[in-house]
């Protein structure tokens, strides 16, 4: 007590003089605004003190700091303090902020109680149970923005808790009974006589045509459902189309369509996807795996823009021995369709091994109690991420015991027990005492992050060795997960939370302005960029290959959308792996996936696409308009491009300090359009107002085009990695990083530096520093 | 017309049953009804609260004469058959609420909140109610969204409570009787979950032990959840076995493409679990979702709404409000040939004033039933605004709530009669 005392009385002193230091700068450069009288942006540094324990007050200063640091402060019009000035203003602040800071993180923490996502939690309960029915749907949706791991925007109410109990309860019951009753079994041939010209109802299915089916390209609403492959429960499928071709492909050789599942009837008319297929002149047997609804039938046809529609009268195909293929109608054959039920996280005797382990059954009907006793402890054990003690599964066991009392089944005693523990804090948040993180919160954090599940047994293993902290181990454990398949998983998460890929479906097209842009292209676009980062990742490739690199992922669809016709593919073959001429569309702002999500589905804004590029790929923080500037109402009147409108509403100079740092990057994207496209004018009229993608960047470089934009910033490697380590670790911790982490992040940049900033490396050192390693 | 002096400060029945132990089959005792009455007011009073992201063009909504004998706007011409059922409000906000967008947050909770990391919210107007009068119906309240999960309504502990934003799932949860299977479900969680919350609410308290300071405030969050989430599992076990109300046709399913037929197609399912006593407590939340469905309507709602005062936007953008007007008008006609428009308070409000500048100030209000004399544009200074939050107060006075104040109020409505 006395020594805490004693610290704060001295620290209060150190910073009395630290604001004397900064006195001079601040006299000559600052309270011109900001002092009692001006207070402009409601920051009065005159009566600011300089209190860094207090969080608020350091708060404010660490902005100062930040923004004098970048230039910004003092402004333009204003006379700027020389180098050597604002050098030594930066370094009597920063190490005192430093300080406090972390002070304040060893106490508090970072994170408070963060919670299981959605994700996370439905992979960890399949993990758990062995079961793969989707339950990520059923529970209340993680915050839209920003990261789904950031604890400040998870909530939990009595609604979420409900939620919680019904979802556990839904999954236990699959569990429990697949175990006691057995998997279902479906495996079912449909031969192209059996699922074609079937007689009554409308006839919107496929043809029967010298022996095979032949679903037409047709908009028409249920156009090539196949109404007999209704299946009878739900539950994962495996779908094998048996020697597919395409009929009238376009010039080079393929066809696009989609497989999708639904019920088929008017009132229910959503369609869900299944994939996207790619049929060529050559028959070739394709298989896809999905979730299907009971009840629901196939949906199989090809679906690309522009393609002529096969006629129909009153809702139906009329086929009587029509040729179509003369015709020129574009159509999907086949010889025959197979569907079998699967259950890929295990099958029924994983299920039984993860609920009862080796127990018979039979046993626990006379002597129930040791069985109960060591299921539970090793359920909870695996569920709360470390070990759990005898006296800790108490009140498992006794909720367990009382069902065996009132006369419950020794799987109905035990299911209570599980479904308790399923509902508990320990399961739905990380439990992570402040300062260094023990070797079992180490563990649950790598494996949240790199696989978004609970650590599997090597991981537990060596985190009871206690021996995560030993830098050779958690390299090795690090590059051990993300080799795995299951990496995926985080490739997937992070890239729609980073990048906003969720959002990919998220604008809807204007029709009539986007006629090429059909199924087979929007679910090609998340699949280019997530193949794009897991390249980059597993080849640890260098940083600045996020910008600009010679390695794509196409299909032929896409490299039609791109206009790409030079580069070679395999028709057929889906996603490849290509090499680009990196001067071109290569990295990631030219892939259409960031230029759709940046764009509102009818036009661009350079403003939207500038704060993206500043804020996930350039790290420059974009705060949102301080709330004591008047709102200005743009008058937009007589502007005819958006650059022409933009340029008048910025105008006004306390909008232009900031848009100078947002708008380069946004013009110099303005050669994209909603979807991607490349354009030299916004429309194709005659008078269409040209495209101009030049700028000049906050520091006063001046660019012509995206590329030369793009050619200033590969010179900067360590702004990426930077920014790249910040998104990683905010991520995998679930919070946001703070100034004082500023030399942890300067150290991992530098370790990065050595392997020519490799984004593998980089991930690598993030999570070996402090900032992962520490609550 | 009604004068409401009773004041509802009455011993909500299911606390004491709780705190008696008891299950079933206490007696109504004198404690638990309402003051001034010997029995429950024979019409119960409601809300339903609709709020629009991106707000009404204030010139097109806002009538340039105040008081009775205003002239209609150009918005407000096509409710005229109803004007002496709602009342026109200008020049108030919720004081201290910025932000733009994000002040969509406070729309019914008027919480100035900030928008840093630590900024928390309050509890929303309707949830309000709900805590205090919603154990009468089956469901306490409704909060639903034209579309995505967002709402404005917030819980005590300021969390978002998730919206419904299919109107074929709202209409099944209101009126489709369950399966004898799925009830069974029910009543398994009603009774399992009681006792799994038992444990939770102790290993919560554990935890709060082991973690630091930060975790410790999430922690009772925890615990606040777990003791409301028992009192619902409580209330949710007396509705399983009683039959849902029927409701007859299920409302047109709504053109995806046109925004305020969605919220038409919400309305119409909400009049129906009005009409059926289902609930008492509604929000209907309406982000910018597609209208390219309207007639004469070739941009994003969002980027018309971003008119910067050109013509033809604010030609387009005056489609999709004049139609969201209308459908809020017919709502209110329904009510009243159902002869429920005296007891049911509508407001349509939005964060935004100005949505082409992100302005919070001058907040569109349109406020209709609920027993007013209605017929009047109450207009207060653009340029020094009326609080809100007072309207919000007068509400909570009108349902015959004792309370004195709701978030930033100053008192009750002025100039409301």
């Amino acid at each position: 007590m006395r020594f805490l005392f004693f610290f704060s009385a001295l620290a209060a002193c150190l910073h009395a003089n630290i604001r004397q230091d900064v006195e001079v700068f601040l006299e000559q450069h600052c309270y011109d605004c900001h002092d009692d009288i001006d207070n402009e942006g409601e920051l009065n540094l005159l009566d600011l003190k300089f209190d860094p324990e207090n969080p608020k007050n350091r708060a404010h200063w660490e902005d100062v700091f930040q923004r004098v640091e970048a230039g910004e402060m003092p402004p333009k019009k204003k006379k700027r303090p020389n180098g050597e000035a604002i050098a030594g203003f930066l370094k009597k602040l920063e190490a005192p902020l430093i300080e406090a800071g972390r002070r304040e993180l060893s106490k508090m923490g970072r994170v408070h109680a963060r919670r299981l996502t959605a994700r996370e939690y439905e992979n960890s309960l399949h993990d758990l149970l062995g079961i793969d029915i989707p339950l990520s749907g059923e529970l209340t949706a993680d915050a839209d923005e920003g990261f789904t791991t950031n604890a400040e925007t998870q909530q939990i109410s009595h609604f979420h808790l409900d939620n919680y109990l019904r979802v556990s309860a839904q999954a236990l019951d699959e569990a429990f009974t697949r175990a006691l009753e057995g998997d279902k079994q479906f495996h079912r041939e449909y031969l192209a006589k059996d699922i074609t010209n079937y007689g009554g109802g409308n006839n919107r299915g496929p043809q029967l045509w010298k022996g095979k089916a032949i679903s037409w390209h047709s908009q028409m609403q249920f156009a090539g459902r196949i109404t007999k492959t209704r299946v009878p429960d739900h539950g994962w499928y495996r779908i094998t189309i048996h020697d597919l071709d395409a009929i009238n492909p376009r010039s080079d050789g393929y066809l696009w369509g989609t497989l999708q599942t639904g019920s088929g009837y008017s009132n229910e008319p959503l369609l869900y996807p299944l994939g996207i297929v790619e049929a060529t002149q050559q028959s070739k047997t394709k298989i896809l795996e999905g979730w299907m609804q009971k009840d629901h039938m196939l949906v199989f046809k090809p679906n690309e823009a522009n393609l002529k529609n096969l006629p129909s009268k009153g809702g139906s195909f009329s086929f009587e021995g029509r040729n179509f293929e003369k015709m020129g109608f574009a159509g999907f054959r086949f010889e025959k369709i197979t569907i079998e039920r699967i259950y890929p996280v295990g099958d029924q005797k994983k299920v039984r091994f993860h609920l009862f382990a080796d127990f018979d059954l039979e046993e626990t009907k006379t002597i129930p109690g040791p069985a109960l006793s060591k299921l539970i402890r090793s359920f909870a054990s695996r569920a709360f991420r470390r070990p759990v003690t005898r006296q800790q599964i108490a009140p498992y066991e006794q909720i367990a015991t009382e069902h065996l009392k009132s006369g419950d089944s020794f799987p109905k005693a035990l299911r209570s027990a599980y479904h308790a523990i399923l509902c508990s804090p320990k399961f739905l948040t990380f439990v992570e005492k402040p300062g260094v993180l023990d070797d079992h919160a180490i563990a649950a954090r790598l494996s949240f992050l790199l696989w978004k599940t609970l650590p599997d047994k090597q991981l537990r293993k060596v985190a009871n060795q206690g021996r995560l902290r030993e830098p050779e181990v958690l390299r090795g454990q690090i590059e051990r997960l993300l080799a795995h398949e299951r990496s995926s998983r985080f490739i997937e998460d992070f890239t729609d939370q980073w990048l906003d890929l969720r959002d990919i479906d998220a604008t809807q097209l204007d029709p009539q302005r986007f006629r090429d842009f059909d199924l087979p292209l929007q679910h090609s676009l998340k699949a280019e960029t997530q193949g794009f980062v897991a390249e980059l990742i597993a080849e640890n490739r260098p940083v600045i290959h996020l910008l600009k690199s010679d390695t794509g992922f196409l299909n032929t669809r896409l490299r039609d959308h791109y206009k790409l016709k030079g580069i070679k593919l395999t028709a057929g073959e889906g996603l490849q792996r290509v090499r680009l001429t990196p001067a071109q569309r290569s990295g990631l702002l030219t892939q259409a996936s960031i230029l759709k999500v940046t764009a509102d589905g009818s036009v661009t804004s350079p403003i939207l696409r500038g704060v993206w590029v500043n804020e996930r790929i350039l790290g420059r923080h974009i705060p949102p308009p301080p709330e004591s500037v008047p709102a200005i109402e743009p008058d937009i009147r007589g502007a005819v491009s958006i650059r022409d409108q933009l340029a008048k509403h910025t105008e006004s100079t306390s909008c232009a300090s900031c848009h100078d740092k947002i708008d380069p990057s946004g013009f110099a994207l303005e050669s994209y359009d909603p979807i991607g496209q490349y354009r030299i004018a916004y429309g194709n009229k005659k008078n269409s107002a040209k495209v101009d993608p030049s700028g000049v960047t906050p520091d006063g470089i001046r660019f012509k085009t995206f590329d030369s934009w793009r050619e200033i910033y590969l010179k900067r490697p360590e702004i990426l990695a930077r920014t790249f380590a910040k998104q990683v670790l905010s991520y995998g911790v679930g919070g946001i990083l703070e100034f004082s982490d500023r030399p942890h992040l300067e150290e991992i940049v530098a370790e990065a530096s050595k392997k020519e900033y490799g984004i593998k490396s980089i991930i690598q050192a993030a999570l070996s520093s402090e900032i992962f390693l520490n609550k | 017309m009604s004068v409401h002096i009773s004041t509802r400060k009455a011993l909500p029945r299911r606390a004491v049953l709780k705190q008696a132990g008891i299950a079933l089959g206490l007696p109504m005792l004198d404690a638990m009804l309402p003051a001034f009455g010997a029995s429950e007011p024979a019409s119960p009073k409601r809300f339903v609260g609709v709020s629009l992201r991106l707000g009404l063009h204030n010139p097109y909504l806002v009538p340039k004469d105040k008081g009775n004998s205003y002239t209609p706007s150009p918005y407000l011409k096509s409710v005229q058959d109803i004007r002496d059922k709602f009342t026109v409000i200008s020049g108030t906000s919720h004081p201290g609420v910025k932000g733009g967008h994000t002040a969509e947050a406070s729309i019914f909770s008027a919480c100035p909140m900030g928008r840093g990391s630590n900024s928390k919210n309050t509890i929303s107007l309707d949830q309000h109610m709900a805590k205090y009068m919603g154990d009468e119906t089956r469901f306490p309240s409704l909060v639903l969204s034209t579309s995505s999960h967002r709402s404005p309504s917030y819980s005590e502990s300021g969390a978002m409570i998730p919206a419904i934003d299919d109107p074929k799932k709202l209409f099944t949860a209101l009126f489709a009787n369950d399966s004898p299977d799925a009830k069974k479900r029910q009543r398994d969680i009603a009774s399992g979950g009681k006792s799994i919350m038992d444990i939770v609410r102790s290993e919560t308290k554990a935890l709060e032990r082991q973690v630091g300071p930060g975790d410790r405030d999430k922690l009772d969050e925890w615990f606040t959840s777990v003791r409301e989430l028992e009192l619902r599992l409580e209330a949710n076990e007396a509705w399983i076995d009683k039959p849902k109300p029927k409701a007859g046709k299920e409302p047109k399913s709504p053109d995806r493409n046109n925004a305020p037929d969605v919220m038409r197609a919400f309305l119409d399912t909400v009049f129906l679990s009005l009409q059926t006593d289902s609930t008492r407590f509604v929000t209907l939340h309406c982000p910018d979702t597609s209208v390219r469905a309207l007639e004469g309507v070739d941009e994003s709602y969002h980027s018309l709404s971003h008119h910067g005062q050109s013509g033809e936007k604010l030609d387009q953008l005056a489609i999709v409000e004049q139609a969201t007007i209308d459908r809020w008008g017919d709502f209110l006609r329904k009510l009243q040939g159902a002869n429920l428009i005296d007891d049911t308070m509508v407001i349509l409000t939005s964060n935004l004033g100005n949505a082409s500048s992100h302005d919070n100030r001058n907040m569109p209000v349109l406020f209709g039933g609920g027993g007013y004399k209605h017929g009047q544009h109450l207009g207060f200074s653009n340029t020094n605004n009326y609080p809100l939050p007072n309207l919000y107060l007068s509400m909570l006075q009108n349902l015959g709530m004792e309370a004195e104040k709701f978030a930033t109020s100053t008192g009750t409505m002025m100039g409301l009669v």
